[in-house]
């Protein structure tokens, strides 16, 4: 099985690509729009996990 | 002239009354595209919501249907129903039970989640690119 981190950095990159191709129609803006949501949802978990950290989990 | 990557023409998609193209995007992932003469991005619709789909089911997700007292289930319903023929195909092989304790279970809900919501935005993109919103 997969750690967390690597199943959020696939579910990250494989909506990157659903869109990328969904909203682009060119290969160079494809590439960037694909790093830009790819990056956010990744580097926006993480940033939301850990600003979670104070919170109690019940 | 035509946007780069787009088709010639789109003879299978002109035939096609618009609500049946529709069901045939939303049943079959990427199929809309594919009978638009959008070969390149019907192909990797089709492979990412797949994989999504397939991950969902190996990471112990649960195909949502609603139960009574869940509001949020209705909606998780509707999302894994957005995947057309894969969410009946797994019903019927008595997959996506979902193992409630499996340490990967909300993953694979999220996977599940993810593909039944990105095959919906599809047939609205096949309604939009059919009646001439989207050039490419």
């Amino acid at each position: 099985m997969l750690d967390h981190l690597s199943l959020l950095l696939l579910d990250a990159a494989l909506i990157a690509v659903f869109f990328a191709f969904l909203w682009k129609s060119d290969g160079a803006a494809r590439w960037r729009y694909f790093w830009k949501v790819f990056l956010a949802l990744s580097l926006g978990a993480i940033a939301i996990g850990w600003l979670m950290y104070p919170f109690p989990r019940s | 002239m035509a946007a780069k990557g787009s088709p010639a023409k789109a003879p299978a998609a002109a035939r096609l009354p618009l609500a049946v193209l529709m069901a045939a995007a939303w049943l079959v992932p990427g199929l809309g595209h594919l009978l638009l003469g959008r070969r390149q991005r019907a192909a990797v619709f089709a492979a990412v919501i797949a994989t999504a789909f397939f991950v969902g089911l190996a990471l112990d997700g649960e195909l949502i249907l609603p139960r009574a007292g869940d509001p949020l289930s209705y909606l998780a319903a509707i999302a894994n129903l957005g995947s057309g023929v894969l969410f009946f195909v797994a019903k019927l092989a008595g997959l996506g039970d979902g193992v409630v304790t499996a340490a990967s279970y909300e993953f694979g809900n999220t996977f599940l989640l993810t593909a039944g919501m990105m095959n919906l935005l599809l047939v609205l993109d096949t309604h939009d690119v059919a009646v001439g919103k989207k050039a490419w």
